[in-house]
Parts: structure tokens; sequence; C-alpha cells
């Protein structure tokens, strides 16, 4: 019998563990690797997830869609619904955005966003994908935790004279 | 003061692993939700407080099926969450009743529509929407009681075409 008590303290302990683990990251503050050279010089480019840049992405943002100009958000990918993406948001809604290298002016409509890469030359954006649904957002990258040479907040930035309020 | 905390203090526990729980239950296994709106009539009744079992396991692999239906974050406003049809999957060739148009579904989206065609606003006017906006699949109306029933999955005839 003392047995059974033993293994039943220890079993409720851990599901509670696992539980307030599982609401924590939905809910609050998830942490994620980034790979890939896209948004290279904020992450490191790197093509393995352990040798990437440790990153919080918050996700309290989500309940009133609270983002900003320049905010470095999180995404499920349009055309794969399976990969994450980690761009910087340019435009909301309603915003006119000028495509770089011409002198094409589009109009985000509503309930999307334009994210792009920092490392224009090799990000896969919404300069091929076009806007995307606010609706895909998974969260805001606030804070790299790892490795610590750059242990620091993720600035909000934001490429000037591209977008303009109509 | 200590006492009474003493004597709270395992209610409190008993509430706050249950909300948890609750939690954690609706976000990854399945949830209820109201039906509002006449876009799923006669399937789904909005006028009827209809309340759904929204099931949230198949979000794990993505296993949706032509014909189920399916709960979604609008594309054109995300605070909007929609009900509806499955129609067609990435890679199939659709045709839009309106014009005698036949397109092709792009890699990762899926074409949507209302049952009730005359009064819905879905991917024929806004096209093919992302599959990362899916948010569960509807599989029982719950309440009202006399309304309790499964949602059958069901398939308009001659409108895809897989190739």
């Amino acid at each position: 019998m003392g047995t059974y008590n033993l293994l039943w303290s220890i079993a409720k302990r851990n599901v509670t563990t696992v539980l307030l683990g599982i609401t924590i990251s939905d809910r609050c503050v998830n942490i994620i690797s980034v790979t890939g050279e896209s948004m290279h010089p904020t992450f490191t480019a790197a093509d393995r997830v352990l040798q990437g840049d440790f990153v919080l992405a918050e996700r309290r943002c989500l309940e009133k869609y609270e983002f900003s100009h320049g905010d470095v958000i999180l995404f499920k990918c349009p055309s794969n619904h399976k990969e994450l993406f980690v761009k910087r948001l340019i435009a909301l809604p309603g915003e006119w955005v000028q495509l770089p290298g011409s002198p094409k002016v589009t109009k985000i409509p509503e309930g999307h966003c334009w994210v792009e890469g920092d490392n224009a030359a090799r990000s896969l954006d919404s300069r091929s994908f076009g806007p995307i649904p606010l609706g895909l957002v998974q969260g805001r990258v606030t804070h790299i935790i790892w490795p610590p040479s750059k242990i620091g907040q993720v600035e909000r930035k934001m490429p000037e004279g591209r977008i303009s309020q109509i | 003061m200590a006492r009474a905390l003493a004597f709270a203090w395992p209610y409190a526990k008993f509430c706050i692993v249950g909300g948890l729980f609750g939690r954690t239950f609706a976000d990854w296994c399945a949830s209820v939700s109201s039906v509002d709106g006449e876009s799923m009539s006669p399937t789904l009744d909005g006028h009827q407080a209809e309340r759904m079992l929204v099931e949230k396991r198949c979000l794990y692999t993505y296993d949706f099926t032509r014909g189920d239906v399916v709960v979604l974050r609008s594309p054109r406003s995300h605070r909007e969450v929609l009900v509806k049809r499955l129609i067609a999957l990435p890679g199939d060739w659709i045709q839009v009743p309106e014009n005698q148009e036949i397109r092709q579904i792009p890699q990762g989206h899926c074409w949507v529509e209302g049952d009730n065609a005359a009064n819905s606003s879905d991917s024929r006017s806004y096209g093919p929407v992302p599959l990362g906006l899916m948010q569960g699949r509807v599989t029982h109306v719950v309440w009202p009681p006399q309304r309790i029933r499964r949602v059958d999955r069901n398939m308009p005839e001659g409108r895809i075409m897989s190739q």
C-alpha cells in the first residue's frame, strides 16, 4: 500500500508539471530554435537545430493581436502548414508597401500582413508569396537566450521609406 | 489566518490543476463551441443555438478528408472563426460553380465552402485558404438534446478532379 501511495504522489506531481509546462508553452511563452539564413544578422545563419539561436517566442500578444511594425514574428508558412517561419513584420492591414527594386506599391488587404527576412537576398517571404493572413501568426520573438554571446532583446527595427499610409 | 489558508489550499490546488487540465484538453483534444450564422445550414443551424464538438487531434498530422466540416480562422479577419465544409485539398483541380473556371489548389492550401451556397462567404470569394489556419474538425452536435447527432462527411459530387 505504501508503494502505491508513493507512486501515486510521484505521478500526480509529474502530471501537474507537464500540464503546467504545456499551458505555459501554449499560452505564454515558448522556446524555439531558429535555423536558416533568412534573418541573418539578427539570428545566426545555421542549418541544424542545435546550432541555431534559441529564442523566446511570446504568445500573449496573440490574445489581442498587438503587433507593431518591425516586430520579429513567428508564423506558419502559408504554402506548407508544417513549417514555422521567423520574419520581420513590415506592414499591417490597410497600409501600402513598396516592393524593393520596383516602383510597384501593394495595398495590404484586411486581416493580412507583410513579412520580410532581414537578409533580403536569401529569404523566402512576402516578396514571393504576398501578404499572409494574420491568423497564421503564432507569436512574437522577444529575446535571444542562447548562445551566451548573443543573449539579449530582439530589437524592433524598421526599414525606412517602405510603407505609406494613405 | 494560517489555519484558513491550510484549509483552503487543497481546494485551491484542485481548482488550479482542474483548470490546467481543462485548458490542455480543450487545446489538444476537443472543445465545444457554438454555431453562429447561416452559412452551414441545414447541416448546422445557428438559429437553434446549437453547440458543436470540435476535435483538435486531426491537427497533429493534418489528416483532413474531403467533405469534412472544419473550423478555421478567417483569412480576412484574424478574430473570426468560421465553420465550412472542406471541398478540395492541395493538388486537386476544382471547378468554381459561378464561372466555368477550373483551377488547381496550390501546395499547403485548401478549398472551403458553406453548405448554404447562397448565403456563405467562402473560398468562392477569397480563394484557397492556407491549411495553417485550420483550428479543428466538427464531429458532433452536442446541444440542444433533441438535436444531438453526428456530423457526417458529405461531398458534393462532380466538383473536384484529382490528377
